[in-house]
């Protein structure tokens, strides 16, 4: 099985992170949503990894269950996920429980509170709707400040997990907020914020930085977002949707701003969005995702040139192009799966809609290793031969 | 929480409404007849006075007619005396059983009823508000063993949980010098005022449910908030984000039925007190249960007065709380808005 290797494969000094089979299923009333299942992939420092797909394929999910974020009824049920920090691998080498190897450390097996340390300075995160995103009671540079005032006590001791964690209980926050004298945020984190404001591109940030974030346009709200979510200097940003909400011209500023920074700063970004276009223009890598599952995998051309999963060939299909118009565009047929278990079939879960399905689609396909490029995968039949019309199965037979 | 918009809105909605004039002008005159009640009152509230007993309201004189019979030969002849009683300007509401000054009873009676309704309300609210914000933020089973026991509590009437909690624990009171008193303002009033501190505890205890779902309400919802995903995207801890970004943002709804609930807990510690169970004899509910004496023989105004001053100070504050809710409320919030 090609899955094994992927997970025996030696975690270098250049992988930043490395998620292994990580699995998060909903336990809902309903019954058991598996809504992403066996993710694999790996975020090199300082680059741009994309990941694409429809709506409910599981991308979103992925990207939370990775920092932790699900909530209930949700679960992250398996998996692992290997995050570089040599202090901490050091810190946990000897500790039972822990999987520890070289400088990575596997995030599923450290207590929460490690976990909720790191979200900031190693992770952080923009959300999709920017207006939505700054609590609406507070000014946006008093929450930016307060971000900013969170790192900084989190770094000025961080020998120990105890003392990582310190700064952020809420013991801590009361007596700060409550004892005249002792405000939370200090001048310097606000003077922080205001650098931050100004580095997104936010005209007069020092004046901006009072205002409430309905005084504030969607585009200048996902710039505060970028500037809080770089508060803590983060080593991974995860960008789910960062640019769905906006339109079109400050889309583009919008990525040209994360990719500016992103060089700059030499962080990697785990993008996540539907629009072909935006991977295109960003990714250094791609991962295509489908009902819960990585399909395809590879560098950006190797995607864009040589798509091996019909279900990518499909997504290209559907883009415009405006050097060859065609009268219609070649939409692909039907709609997401259901993500039940119990509706999940065993074959591979884009065999009903496939117009390429072969007998063979009725069992489910492994990652397989595409010819031509050594970081090239799709997990399809066709990864290593060619379509043969004579094994055909049409959708209903798939069904059955 | 309280910007420069909200400041608007209230302003905006005070001048529209008369009702919220009304309201406004109750609460701080019941307010400031609490807070002077030594220099406001013409006489000691506990002073009695035999002499003066029963008069009537100015404007009420009072006629009674006595009837006796007397033995004249041998018949029996009724005779019958009527007498005017007269009010006393000294006594605009009149005197009690006892000749005591009804309108300094009253006046300071605002206290005890104020400070039940105020510290009841309170403590309600830090029970039932930390309650209802952790079952909301946390959901799932924290939620459900939380609310059960907000349900359990609910099924009890209040008045009868009262009176249980007040049985088991008895009556504790206690006693909190009067400034003006003890500066030797008015050296003919009351040392102390009485707080009846096991009501207070028990109209806490029996009011906290109502915040607790109103809190908890707001919570569920503003959990699924962006900005809460995006605080825990960056680090801060669940006590943070209740404190910080729940909290705030759940204030307006618990403020408005803050308002309403010391008028709920007012009525309530009049209820315990009319059925003898405050441990204060200086309560609005206390003269109540007195006065109820007098009413079959005629001196009404001893029920009365006090029952004039629960039911203002009970609407004064109701529709401060509809003034607040109409101005607080984004839902009408807007520029045509009800």
């Amino acid at each position: 099985m090609s899955q094994r290797t992927e997970s025996e494969r030696s975690l270098d000094s250049e992988t930043l992170l490395s998620v292994r089979n990580l699995s998060t299923r909903f336990f809902t009333e309903e019954g058991q949503v598996n809504a992403s299942e066996s993710v694999s992939f790996d975020v090199r420092d300082n680059e741009v990894l994309g990941i694409v797909g429809e709506s409910g394929s599981g991308k979103s999910v992925t990207a939370l269950s990775l920092i932790d974020l699900i909530e209930s009824p949700g679960r992250v049920t398996g998996g692992e996920v290997w995050y570089r920090e040599p202090d901490l691998a050091e810190e946990f080498r000897a500790r039972d429980g822990v999987s520890v190897e070289g400088d990575h450390v596997d995030l599923r097996t450290v207590p929460e509170s490690v976990r909720r340390a790191l979200r900031g300075p190693s992770f952080s995160m923009i959300f999709q709707d920017p207006m939505s995103s700054f609590n609406p009671s507070i000014t946006v540079g008093e929450q930016i400040a307060e971000a900013v005032e969170v790192q900084r006590r989190a770094r000025a001791n961080p020998r120990s997990t105890r003392s990582r964690t310190q700064g952020y209980g809420f013991a801590r926050y009361l007596v700060d907020t409550l004892v005249p004298g002792r405000g939370y945020v200090t001048e310097s984190s606000k003077e922080r914020a205001i650098e931050l404001l100004e580095q997104v591109g936010i005209p007069d940030p020092a004046e901006r930085a009072d205002e409430y974030p309905s005084q504030f346009s969607g585009g200048m709200l996902q710039r505060a977002m970028i500037a809080q979510a770089l508060a803590g200097e983060p080593d991974l940003l995860v960008a789910d949707e960062p640019t769905t909400a906006l339109d079109v011209t400050i889309q583009a500023q919008i990525l040209n701003l994360l990719r500016d920074i992103q060089a700059e700063r030499g962080m990697s970004i785990i993008l996540i969005t539907h629009d072909l276009g935006v991977i295109a223009r960003m990714s250094d890598r791609i991962n295509v995702m489908y009902a819960g599952e990585v399909v395809e995998r590879g560098r950006l051309e190797d995607i864009f040139e040589n798509p091996v999963h019909p279900y990518t060939q499909g997504l290209l299909g559907s883009i415009p192009d405006l050097q060859n118009p065609q009268p219609r565009l070649q939409p692909i047929e039907g709609n997401v799966p259901s993500l039940f278990d119990s509706e999940m079939g065993d074959g591979c879960y884009f065999a009903d809609r496939c117009p390429k399905a072969m007998k063979s689609c009725l069992e489910k396909p492994p990652q397989r290793p595409v010819e031509g490029s050594e970081e090239h995968t799709a997990k399809c039949v066709l990864a290593d031969r060619s379509y043969d019309p004579s094994e055909a199965i049409s959708g209903e037979e798939v069904h059955e | 929480m309280i910007s420069p918009r909200v400041l608007r809105n209230l302003k905006k909605e005070f001048r529209s409404s008369h009702l919220a004039k009304l309201g406004l002008v109750l609460v701080v005159a019941v307010l400031l007849v609490a807070a002077f009640a030594p220099l406001v009152a013409p006489h000691n509230p506990t002073a009695q006075n035999l002499d003066q007993s029963k008069l009537p309201p100015v404007g009420f004189a009072q006629t009674s007619t006595e009837t006796t019979s007397k033995m004249v030969n041998g018949s029996i002849q009724t005779v019958e005396n009527t007498t005017v009683i007269e009010p006393d300007l000294a006594h605009p509401l009149g005197t009690d059983g006892l000749g005591r000054d009804m309108l300094s009873r009253v006046i300071y009676g605002a206290r005890t009823s104020l400070m039940v309704g105020v510290l009841g309300t309170l403590l309600a609210v830090l029970i039932g508000v930390p309650v209802g914000l952790v079952a909301g933020y946390y959901g799932g089973s924290v939620d459900d063993a939380l609310m059960r026991v907000a349900d359990i509590s609910l099924a009890f009437p209040s008045l009868v949980l009262a009176i249980a909690l007040i049985g088991l624990w008895g009556r504790a009171t206690y006693s909190i010098p009067d400034p003006f008193v003890v500066a030797g303002l008015t050296p003919a009033m009351p040392e102390a005022s009485t707080l009846p501190v096991t009501v207070v505890v028990v109209v806490g205890l029996v009011n906290w449910v109502w915040f607790a779902r109103v809190a908890r309400g707001e919570a569920l919802s503003l959990r699924s908030e962006e900005y809460v995903k995006a605080a825990r995207a960056l680090g801060a801890s669940d006590g943070r984000i209740i404190w910080r970004h729940v909290l705030p943002n759940a204030v307006t709804p618990i403020i408005v039925l803050g308002t309403v609930q010391i008028a709920a807990i007012i009525l309530l510690e009049s209820s315990l007190s009319f059925l003898g169970f405050s441990g204060t004899t200086l309560s609005w509910g206390f003269d109540i249960s007195q006065g109820r004496d007098y009413v079959s023989s005629g001196q009404w105004w001893i029920a009365t007065m006090p029952g004039l001053a629960i039911m203002l100070s009970v609407i004064g504050i109701n529709l401060l709380g509809d003034w607040l809710r109409d101005a607080l409320d984004p839902d009408i919030e807007g520029e045509g808005g009800a």
